[in-house]
């Protein structure tokens, strides 16, 4: 478990918020599966992840606690385009985007030429 | 007694469940806590309740349970003001008076009134000091046409043609002596953003879009919701 650094004990690194970003700083319990920040008891997901690496596997229903982590991150990408403003979604940190795979963003494969005769005149 | 088990399971939800499922509204002043209680008691509604005629407003589970569990994220310590009319464009009271058109043959008679619908109100203390309020009506013009038959015929048909459009008004009153900073880039055309600097600095915007889906109403509004936001730099 990474939540010790030179003697002093790291605090739960989750990100919390959703328009006023802070972290959540409680003292951790474990350190988090997937991306192994240190996370506090509140935080803790079911496989003992932390919420970013939970719903980087999909999220669906508001009614789930955590559920607000990927609709937070899924937010900040399309406001970030929608603004034109890079550093709006530039205000997350590793943590926050690192859990989500970085090659699935929109990534419908590659439109060569050879492509053409699947489209078929009516 | 018909549906006996159901009225019985309606009757332990919470308060304000009850009252979205009996009046389709919903006011009230809490902490996260009791959100979060009120959100439990809501998650419990689709297993027990399988009546269509006491199923949850429209509106609730696409829009006012993920905006309950957004704003409760930034609310810290403060409580979150909630008063949501979800009974639709339809209820007496909404419309305006009718007035009649000038009409030229065939048409007959038309009329046209207006339909104002202010059915969400937000006021949310944030954890930074900042206070944020949102504000959505719903302006639908409806049109009644009566036509007479091209041959002359005395038969008469009627249309109704909606137009809506949708106010989305925010505004956020930052923290006293916090200094707000202008984003590297506008908004889009269709947000329109007002600052009025002072000791407690107020950022507004504003969109007038049309009445978008009801699954994309929460992304409209939290796109508008946005801009006051972008003002302030975060700090972790």
């Amino acid at each position: 478990m990474k939540t010790e650094e030179a003697g002093r004990v790291i605090p739960c690194m989750v990100s919390t918020g959703f328009f006023v970003l802070g972290r959540c700083g409680r003292a951790p319990v474990t350190a988090c599966a997937g991306c192994g920040r240190p996370i506090c008891e509140r935080h803790v997901g079911p496989g003992g992840v932390c919420p970013e690496c939970a719903t980087a596997q999909g999220y669906g229903s508001a009614y789930d606690p955590f559920w607000t982590s990927g609709f937070r991150r899924d937010h900040y990408r399309s406001t970030s385009s929608t603004y034109q403003d890079p550093g709006w979604y530039g205000t997350f940190d590793d943590y926050d985007r690192g859990a989500f795979d970085p090659e699935d963003q929109g990534d419908f494969g590659d439109f060569g030429d050879g492509d053409e005769r699947d489209f078929v005149d009516s | 007694m018909f549906w006996r088990k159901t009225r019985a399971a309606i009757a332990g939800f919470h308060p304000l469940h009850q009252t979205l499922i009996w009046e389709h509204t919903l006011s009230a002043t809490l902490p996260r806590a009791e959100w979060a209680a009120l959100l439990a008691s809501l998650a419990r509604h689709r297993g027990l309740v399988r009546r269509p005629k006491w199923r949850l407003p429209a509106r609730t589970e696409s829009l006012l349970v993920p905006l309950i569990r957004v704003l409760c994220e930034d609310v810290g310590g403060g409580v979150v003001g909630i008063t949501a009319d979800l009974r639709g464009h339809g209820v007496p009271g909404k419309e305006s008076p009718h007035r009649s058109l000038p009409v030229v043959r065939p048409v007959r008679r038309a009329e046209e009134w207006w339909v104002r619908d202010p059915w969400l109100s937000v006021r949310s203390e944030l954890r930074d000091g900042s206070v944020l309020t949102l504000a959505v009506t719903d302006v639908v013009r409806r049109r009644r046409v009566v036509k007479v038959n091209p041959r002359g015929k005395h038969k008469t048909k009627t249309k109704t043609k909606t137009k809506a459009v949708q106010h989305i008004r925010t505004s956020r009153a930052l923290a006293k002596g916090q200094v707000p900073a202008r984003p590297g880039s506008p908004p889009p055309w269709w947000i329109r953003v007002k600052v009025r600097p002072g000791v407690k600095t107020v950022i507004r915007a504003a969109a007038k879009v049309p009445l978008p889906a009801e699954r994309d109403q929460l992304g409209a509004i939290m796109t508008v919701a946005t801009e006051p936001f972008r003002w302030t730099k975060s700090f972790r």
